[in-house]
């Protein structure tokens, strides 16, 4: 009798579930809307370069050196200058209220100690409250201190060894260039990990998982059946991602487009199993899709690399990170995209990325039961 | 695709669920080819003890056995002639009667041509034909439980458990259906049907009586209550109330 | 004061449209006060629509309707205060104790705390209710829920109460036990209305209106019913071991007979002439036991919404 795996079964149940999907407009809407909008969100509105800083000025001097000082802020575009209204407790005090991200404060000796001994000081007051506006204004500060040594003395100061940067791959270290392939990571991980987290859950609450358990299907065949339609979506999602990166930011694609392909079906199937497997375990729509909004969304956004780098988190999850799918993807989705990687730079990310996934359906259908024991 | 007929033995199956015992101890005998009725009020252990009878839920203690099958049942295999409908709604609401029926030729694996021609048979005496592209949450109750036993019987099952089909379902609606059931065990089909409704139980070759996880009276329909001694299924509880035996 | 019966239920001339489609056509019939009145109809009849409007959850679209000296002109929600509904489906919060349930049930009437307490004791002393008020919902046995979901309907004190199918699959000893106390309501001046598929139910009933597409077909108590739906009794054909296959086709074709029709292994035969049909019965002799039955309900049912149909 039919007792192994029947492809053919498998393809009935993905025939099946292709209906609910053209018939339901949540899982249609959901497929074209939510990549569009995190593009839109990501790439748009989130913009890691900081400008129109605005900056206190408290001069106490008003002398043509401290005027040449405050020009040099003024001058290189990064900050908007906020006139002092008065006190050095109102330049402060600006920090407080928000109206600046950071305060200049001349003391009166500042021409007087640079003419007498070539040798001056001005206190510069930063928010350290955002965290990441800090970081790049003090990025900033080098430069400006450079501009303003050679202004006041005329004299470009040798140091005595200069260290110069240039980024590669992302050489305008534009923030779109560098989001939008990390997106592919995040968009395909919420949206399949929601999309299948439902499907099994749904067949539980309405009352079908009884009679289809009753009939021989076995539950990989399930399982495989559920994942074809969504392995579609997902991957047209994706697609979609691309085009806009490519069509939209003007972002090259440096690489090969079938391996990120490859790339990209591991992981979506990795991501499928992960919801399949929360489905599995548990039987209402509701729970399982707040379980798959956790674990779908947090990890593909802060600890994959997306956002924040790997290497700034503490050895345990820098190590806690390599059991998330997401991360390996994010490497290889990076790195195909801007840099144009091929596999065996990617050999590793690559291994990850297929283990996890076996393991990940492995278990669903390890979990699948195929009885009505509570 | 004439299956082997079934009968299905079971000897004191115990069954918990939770902390209520839902099956204490029941052995009965469904024969080969019979309709059996499985009566009994909400609580009773009847969709127990048909979950049990498919493995959907395994006895504490106890045995299943079906004739025509060794003592090592493979459900696999007798998947595939016994049918079941669940007592809720099993169906999907977006798919229409004709996307139902292909569904389950393709789980069963049913050849195309018995597939039509069983198709054609079933949508015959259901009187469903005109409705093939109507989706199943569109469906009067009674045809809705109507689409249910045609995915059942698509396999030309040997066995055919039914929960509570004609719960909520009109008059009408369901002596259609109980046509429909007589028909279908005179091709020699172990039938087991569980209601709730008392009135139901004249219309089976034999009956199980159940009340909170035990058999208190089987036997044909006439059998039992002459036996009992008593009018009705209805006075038949009354008189075990008022025995204390409830 | 005068003997003229009170009308707790004035229905005339009422339709109901959805669109093009018309739910109920033009229906008119009065309920006693005290009544026990069924309301019988195949799925789609029209009854669910009927009874929206008497509970003030759909607005005629003609006709007029009088429930408790309450019309539509003085609002729905003068209607809403005068009925109680308890569906077969839900009525009770399973997770929340009976304390809760009752508690809730007030505070969406707008019940004041001091009519809860007294109308909680009375009512739970009417059903012989004696486990804490603090059980859970889900704790009880189906007759008892049954039971305290009929109170948690009744807590407003409403003069029509409608049930639903209100005694489908509990035990028959708690069936017995729940018309007892819809008896006693009854008997205190309430009005029942009942819907219902379950002709056990649909025989405890004073009258009863069957519906069909829209209109009433029937309404007569039930023992009426049977008598001019069935003038003659209906006989019971019980095989005596295999009968020739063609016979029934052969029998449903006589002359003497009106229709027959399979029940459980029996048939049932409706005959269309008594002399006719003497002759005949003798002719099957040898194939049958034969005997007479008083008609069920439920082939007054089939007969009267199917006859028309056929």
């Amino acid at each position: 009798m039919n007792l192994k795996f029947n492809f053919k079964r498998a393809l009935s149940i993905a025939k099946k579930e292709q209906f609910h999907i053209m018939r339901d407009p949540f899982t249609l809407t959901m497929a074209t809307i939510l990549p569009v909008l995190l593009v839109l969100i990501f790439g748009l509105a989130i913009e890691f370069n900081v400008k129109d800083i605005g900056l206190t000025v408290h001069d106490s001097d008003r002398t043509f050196s401290s005027r040449k000082l405050v020009e040099v802020f003024s001058s290189s575009q990064y900050f908007n200058i906020n006139p002092s209204r008065g006190s050095i407790i109102d330049a402060i005090s600006d920090l407080d209220s928000e109206r600046s991200k950071a305060s200049l404060i001349i003391e009166p000796e500042f021409e007087h100690n640079l003419l007498a001994s070539g040798n001056t000081k001005a206190q510069f007051l930063l928010d350290g409250a955002d965290n990441s506006t800090a970081g790049v204004i003090l990025g900033y500060l080098g430069g400006i201190q450079k501009a303003a040594n050679f202004k006041l003395t005329g004299t470009l100061v040798k140091e005595p060894i200069e260290l110069k940067t240039r980024y590669l791959f992302n050489p305008e270290l534009s923030s779109p260039w560098f989001i939008v392939p990390g997106l592919a990571v995040v968009v395909i991980a919420i949206l399949s990990i929601l999309l299948t987290a439902l499907t099994v859950a749904r067949e539980w609450e309405n009352g079908s998982m009884e009679l289809l358990l009753s009939t021989p299907v076995q539950p990989l065949e399930i399982i495989i059946g559920k994942l074809i339609p969504y392995t579609v979506i997902g991957l047209a999602a994706v697609l979609l991602v691309v085009l806009v990166a490519i069509l939209g930011f003007g972002i090259p694609f440096a690489g090969n487009i079938i391996l990120f392909g490859v790339g990209s079906l591991i992981f979506l199937i990795a991501c499928l199993a992960q919801g399949m497997l929360i489905s599995v375990l548990i039987r209402t729509q509701q729970l399982s899709m707040q379980i798959a909004m956790v674990t779908g969304l947090l990890p593909s956004l802060l600890l994959s690399g997306f956002i924040f780098p790997l290497e700034s988190m503490p050895k345990f999850f820098q190590n806690f990170t390599s059991i998330l799918p997401s991360k390996w993807f994010m490497i290889i989705s990076r790195g195909i995209f801007l840099k144009g990687a091929d596999l065996s730079d990617l050999k590793l990310p690559f291994i990850g990325l297929f283990i996890l996934s076996s393991i990940l359906i492995i278990t669903a259908t390890k979990k699948f039961k195929k009885d009505l024991e509570p | 695709m004439q299956q082997m007929s079934i009968g299905i033995k079971i000897n004191n199956i115990k069954k918990k669920l939770g902390l209520n015992q839902a099956l204490d101890g029941v052995s009965t005998h469904f024969e080969e080819g019979l309709l059996h009725g499985l009566i009994g009020p909400e609580g009773a252990g009847k969709t127990t003890l048909l979950r049990t009878l498919l493995n959907l839920l395994t006895p504490d203690e106890g045995t299943v056995q079906f004739t025509n099958h060794g003592a090592d049942i493979d459900y696999n295999s007798i998947r595939s002639s016994i049918a079941y409908m669940p007592q809720q709604q099993s169906l999907y609401a977006d798919l229409s009667i004709s996307e139902h029926l292909d569904f389950f030729r393709d789980l069963y694996q049913i050849p195309k041509d018995v597939y039509l021609k069983r198709r054609e048979e079933l949508l015959h005496i259901t009187r469903l034909d005109k409705f093939i592209d109507r989706p199943a949450g569109k469906l009067s109750g009674g045809m809705y439980k109507k689409l249910g036993l045609m995915c059942a019987l698509l396999q030309s099952p040997a066995a055919i458990l039914l929960d509570e089909p004609t719960n909520g379902v009109d008059p009408i609606s369901r002596r259609e259906f109980w046509d429909l059931l007589h028909r279908l065990s005179k091709e020699n089909i172990l039938i087991i049907f569980a209601t709730a409704y008392m009135d139901e139980a004249e219309r089976c070759d034999r009956v199980h009586i159940l009340s909170t996880g035990s058999l208190i009276a089987e036997g044909t329909p006439r059998g039992v209550l002459e036996r009992e001694n008593v009018e009705s299924y209805d006075a038949l509880f009354i008189k075990r109330a008022a025995e204390g035996v409830l | 004061m005068t003997n003229i019966p009170v009308n707790a239920v004035d229905v005339s001339n009422l339709t109901v449209k959805f669109g093009d489609f018309i739910a109920v056509k033009n229906i008119s019939f009065s309920v006693e006060k005290g009544e026990i009145f069924g309301f019988l109809g195949a799925n789609g009849a029209g009854k669910t629509t009927t009874i929206r409007v008497l509970c003030g959850l759909l607005l005629p679209t003609s006709g007029k309707v009088k429930v408790s000296d309450v019309t539509y002109d003085q609002g729905i929600e003068a209607i809403k205060a005068k009925v109680g509904y308890m569906s077969q489906k839900f009525t009770l919060y399973n997770d929340l104790s009976i304390q809760e349930n009752f508690a809730f049930t007030a505070s969406l009437r707008k019940i004041p705390s001091d009519t809860l307490k007294r109308r909680t004791k009375e009512l739970l002393d009417f059903i012989g209710f004696s486990k804490p008020m603090n059980t859970l919902v889900r704790d009880l046995p189906g007759g008892i829920k049954q039971q305290v979901s009929l109170a948690a309907s009744i807590l407003h004190d409403p003069e029509i109460i409608f049930l639903d199918e209100p005694t489908a699959g509990v035990t028959p000893v708690a069936r017995a036990r729940f018309w007892a106390l819809i008896k006693q309501l009854a008997k205190d001046g309430k009005t029942i209305f009942v819907t219902t598929h379950y002709m056990d139910e649909a025989e405890q009933c004073g009258r009863i209106a069957l519906m069909r597409t829209g209109e009433i077909i029937a309404l007569d108590g039930p023992e009426n019913l049977k008598k001019t739906t069935f003038p003659d009794p209906i006989i019971e054909l019980n095989p005596k071991g295999t009968i020739p296959s063609e016979l029934i086709e052969q029998l449903r074709n006589n002359k003497a007979v009106d229709s027959i029709d399979s029940y459980g292994m029996k048939y049932h035969l409706i005959m269309k002439d008594s002399q006719e049909w003497n002759r005949l019965s003798i002719e099957i002799a040898p194939f049958f036991v034969i005997r007479q039955i008083p008609p069920s309900l439920e082939d007054v049912f089939i007969r009267l919404v199917e006859g028309v149909t056929r």
